[in-house]
């Protein structure tokens, strides 16, 4: 159907489009053009150096240490907050008093800034009046070296990530756990299956279109972040927790070798959609019923 | 289904063990902010022994902070209104009009999800510092809706998609023209849609570190998560007012989140965050 003034929505329409792209897939081309040259500032003339940014980046063995540290930052972050946001939301279904107020509380964390977070933990992990130092130092462990030792610094950056984003498995998973139809645990029940069984058999499978999506969201964001480990550690110690974004970040600001930021942003990107189309042809989403 | 009382006690010890995981160290950043400086270096106690406003104070009057929020409100709302009305407009147009290459374009918000922080921030950064406005506020609100769009399209685009075509034809039958309709019987009827999008426009803008650490560098522009994390690297760690900070950027959020959870929980469940 037409109408007189469909062209105030098609100039809308075009005008916000070409905004669009111009925010977004500008910025994009941009950097690939940027990873194609050699500039030793965002000032300076830009020289063509062809693919000579990506030849010089994966030569480097900081590449290749923050490749390994990004997957195991990402792969055991992801590991956890699904495994602890399907308990929590397994609880959280049944009944029981206060329980509005408690999945509330639960997901609290989420709407943290990294920024509050990162703070909140590194005063909870202060060196001398930090309620974790005070604690361990009782319990009579000595100081925990929370940011100081290449260990416990990438455990204790998971340990803040899982605690941040734990909230969002817990309510897309609480979500799937009410659309199984109780008709299924009951069957189950019939055929005498006992609660660790119609976990695996019943309530596993069901959630596995959820889970799809939720895994696929979270190791595209876990692979991806930068805030909440470049406040925490700045990639120390001894680069312990330095991963890709870091590497991005520190070669164009801290040494201004733009080109070579912007071909590891890319490489990573491309490593990226490379993970998400194998993830996606392994578990192909489903159509919601 | 009745349960054994055995098995309601423990269901209760584990609810009570996932609210404290989750709600203590929100509880302790804010009983931080209200102990006196000499009681914050002394042994901690679960109870403040004291109350004080004095960290609060002390980062109102001495520090940018005050300067640094409102730049933190400035920038999320702008960013909001240019989000709503480019992604509403879009989403409605690939909806209803015949439009070429629809679905490339909604194929390729999602795409957007995927690009690495600095994929943008480098680029946007260069091309700042060339027009001139890199370290102010509109280039952080330009660095923002680069996340924003994509998200408001695309949350809207499910929205309009399924909302029935019938009401506007009946409205446009009634002599109602398009745009007549689109204000009188779309918007409003795709009000959650909106609020959500809203809602995770602003806490996107509100909660960004990463974009604001590389767009802006003087203290005066800074947004609040910036301003508060250079607050620690600075020569004095004063940990009363740095979380007295952090409190106040959590309040809008905790506030917002009362009033508007249904919108949270629906926009999560569209994938709507980022985060």
């Amino acid at each position: 159907m037409r109408s007189r003034y469909d062209w105030v929505i098609w100039t809308f329409f075009w005008g916000g489009l070409a905004l669009t792209a111009l925010f977004v897939g500008g910025p994009v081309l941009n950097a690939i053009w940027l990873s194609l040259h050699q500039a030793s500032s965002f000032i300076a003339e830009p020289k063509f150096v062809g693919l000579g940014n990506y030849a010089r980046v994966v030569q480097e063995p900081e590449f290749w240490s923050a490749m390994a540290n990004g997957l195991i930052y990402a792969l055991s972050a992801i590991v956890l907050q699904v495994v602890i946001g399907i308990a929590f939301a397994m609880v959280l279904n049944q009944p029981f008093f206060g329980q509005r107020l408690v999945r509330g509380l639960a997901t609290l964390p989420y709407l943290l800034p990294t920024v509050v977070v990162a703070l909140t933990f590194q005063w909870l992990a202060d060196g001398s009046v930090g309620l974790l130092t005070v604690i361990a130092r009782d319990l009579g462990l000595g100081t925990i070296p929370w940011f100081e030792q290449p260990a416990t610094a990438r455990a204790s950056v998971i340990l803040a990530s899982v605690w941040l984003w734990t909230p969002f498995v817990t309510i897309c998973v609480l979500a799937g756990l009410q659309s199984i139809p109780p008709a299924l645990y009951e069957a189950a029940k019939v055929d005498g299956a006992g609660p660790v069984s119609i976990f695996f058999h019943v309530t596993l499978p069901q959630l596995k279109p959820v889970l799809t999506v939720v895994v696929l969201l979270r190791a595209i964001w876990m692979f991806n972040k930068f805030d909440v480990i470049w406040l925490l550690t700045k990639g120390g110690p001894l680069g312990a927790t330095e991963h890709l974004p870091i590497l991005a970040y520190k070669r164009a600001f801290s040494l201004f070798d733009v080109g070579g930021g912007a071909a590891v942003a890319t490489v990573s990107f491309l490593i990226l959609m490379a993970a998400v189309s194998t993830y996606l042809w392994m578990f192909p989403l489903e159509e919601k019923r | 289904m009745r349960r054994s009382a055995p098995e309601r006690i423990g269901i209760g010890l584990a609810a009570l063990g996932i609210a404290a995981w989750s709600f203590f160290p929100i509880y302790w950043m804010i009983v931080s902010s209200l102990r006196t400086p000499q009681d914050l270096f002394s042994r901690p106690t679960f109870l403040p022994k004291t109350v004080s406003l004095e960290s609060y104070r002390n980062l109102l009057e001495v520090t940018d902070y005050p300067q640094q929020f409102r730049n933190s409100i400035v920038v999320a709302l702008v960013v909001v209104a240019i989000t709503l009305v480019a992604s509403v407009v879009i989403a409605y147009a690939v909806t209803r009009f015949r439009v070429p290459f629809k679905m490339l374009i909604i194929g390729s918000m999602l795409y957007a999800y995927m690009f690495p922080p600095m994929l943008l921030a480098i680029p946007l950064y260069g091309i700042f510092v060339t027009l001139g406005i890199a370290d102010s506020l509109l280039a952080l609100v330009i660095a923002h809706c680069t996340l924003t769009l994509p998200l408001g399209v695309w949350l809207l685009w499910g929205f309009f998609k399924a909302m029935p075509f019938e009401l506007e034809e009946a409205a446009m039958v009634d002599g109602c023209t398009r745009l007549g309709s689109f204000v009188r019987v779309v918007l409003p009827l795709s009000l959650p849609g909106i609020v959500t999008v809203a809602v995770f426009s602003f806490l996107l803008s509100w909660t960004d570190y990463a974009y604001a650490l590389v767009m802006i560098s003087s203290d005066t522009q800074k947004t609040l998560p910036v301003g508060l994390a250079s607050m620690v690297g600075s020569f004095e760690l004063r940990w009363g007012e740095v979380m007295a900070g952090a409190t106040l950027i959590a309040l809008p959020l905790f506030l917002m989140f009362t009033l508007l959870s249904r919108y949270f929980i629906q926009g999560l469940a569209a994938g709507a965050t980022k985060g």
